[in-house]
């Protein structure tokens, strides 16, 4: 068999498979728009929820605790939106990049994804350590309490619950993206040897 | 000055709605055009029905928010297939451990697809096509791109411009996964 007519044959072999998935697809996929947005708002009202709430609380009770407290978590915000706006700096491109092009941006993608995972267990335990600091000091001005009967008293334990949830979220998060990265730099670096084949 | 302020807001509201229409009507043309090529394509990147239909919504959606910014600096085609390439390659990246124990898993199963109004007839050639999908999953990455798309009937110089590549090296791709594809046809039977 000639080369053209091999390739006329699996031409054919392969485009007799013409079944397209899904009816409505549009739909779905302008409600899966909407909630991408909607997340992105979401993160916007936590900033605004948080640092609103925690001013509104320190102007109307005017007790320096409170203005501590305000002045923290507006200075956690901007840690967090700065090395968000900063980190996503080189990822945002549009859709239509050619292939190489577009790997190239998945590898900053999932560098920057990694390193925000590092930030972020950083900032974490810094307001932990800020929080817990802030509540037991709040709660020592009513009333004296010992450190150990606060670390282990029910809503604590619940944020120690949290913690550990966090960290197995990270170590997870971080092995996916490590595989992810390594996998396309597998690709860019076109080696014939080491080409992934899934 | 606030009648003129409110009239540019409904003036915008009104030539916003027409826009979007025909984006959702240019969305559903191109959709239809070349959603069995694409889906296609999903199918060459997954194991499974399932997994090729989340990969095509993928493209679909990538699509979909690429749209309103397609100025016709290429072909509607070119765009389409370099935003499914790009899709695929994420999907793979972000699946890989749980594709790997899959596609052990399921090795030796092979997945035929919906079957056609004329079952007789079509069912040698869906068998076919089948293995021949079959085959195709198993090609590295590279060689897979540039083979789905040159069975899709798309030209080298186009193939080049999705790929971001030459077109001699599209040319050196193809021939050494046309030979890999043979020898892996053969191994099946």
């Amino acid at each position: 068999m000639s080369v053209d007519a091999e390739l006329d044959v699996w031409r054919r072999e392969w485009q007799s498979e013409t079944a397209v998935p899904a009816a409505g697809l549009r739909g779905k996929v302008q409600r899966q728009s909407r909630i991408m947005r909607m997340t992105l708002m979401a993160e916007v009202l936590v900033t605004v929820v948080m640092g609103g709430g925690t001013t509104a609380w320190a102007v109307r009770s005017r007790q320096p605790d409170t203005m501590v407290l305000a002045a923290a978590v507006w200075v956690f915000l901007a840690a967090a939106w700065t090395f968000a706006i900063v980190s996503r700096r080189d990822c945002w491109s549009p859709a239509a990049l050619n292939t190489s092009a577009f790997l190239d941006l998945s590898i900053r993608r999932c560098r920057s994804a990694i390193s925000a995972t590092t930030f972020g267990t950083i900032l974490y335990f810094c307001e932990l350590l800020f929080c817990l600091t802030w509540v037991f000091r709040h709660l020592s001005q009513r009333e004296p309490i010992r450190l150990e009967a606060f670390l282990s008293s029910g809503p604590v334990a619940v944020v120690w619950l949290c913690t550990l949830t966090y960290v197995g979220f990270v170590l997870w998060y971080r092995r996916k993206k490590r595989a992810e990265l390594s996998y396309l730099l597998a690709l860019d670096g076109r080696s014939e040897h080491a080409l992934p084949n899934t | 000055m606030w009648s003129t302020a409110a009239d540019n807001v409904l003036a915008d509201f009104d030539s916003a709605i027409p826009a979007r229409r025909a984006l959702e009507q240019r969305f559903d043309r191109l959709l239809a055009e070349n959603g069995p090529a694409l889906s296609r394509m999903a199918g060459s990147y997954t194991n499974s029905t399932s997994d090729r239909d989340d990969l095509f919504q993928e493209i679909a959606m990538a699509v979909w928010q690429a749209l309103p910014r397609f100025r016709g600096d290429c072909s509607e085609r070119t765009f389409l297939f370099r935003i499914a390439q790009n899709r695929a390659l994420s999907y793979l990246a972000r699946n890989r451990y749980r594709d790997m124990r899959k596609k052990e898993e399921s090795e030796d199963e092979l997945e035929l697809p919906d079957p056609r109004p004329d079952p007789e007839a079509g069912l040698a050639r869906e068998q076919q096509g089948a293995r021949l999908l079959k085959a195709i999953r198993l090609l590295p990455v590279l060689y897979r791109q540039v083979v789905t798309l040159t069975l899709e009937g798309i030209e080298y110089r186009e193939i080049a411009q999705i790929l971001g590549i030459s077109e001699s090296n599209v040319g050196v791709r193809l021939n050494r996964g046309r030979h890999m594809l043979r020898r892996l046809l053969e191994d099946q039977r």
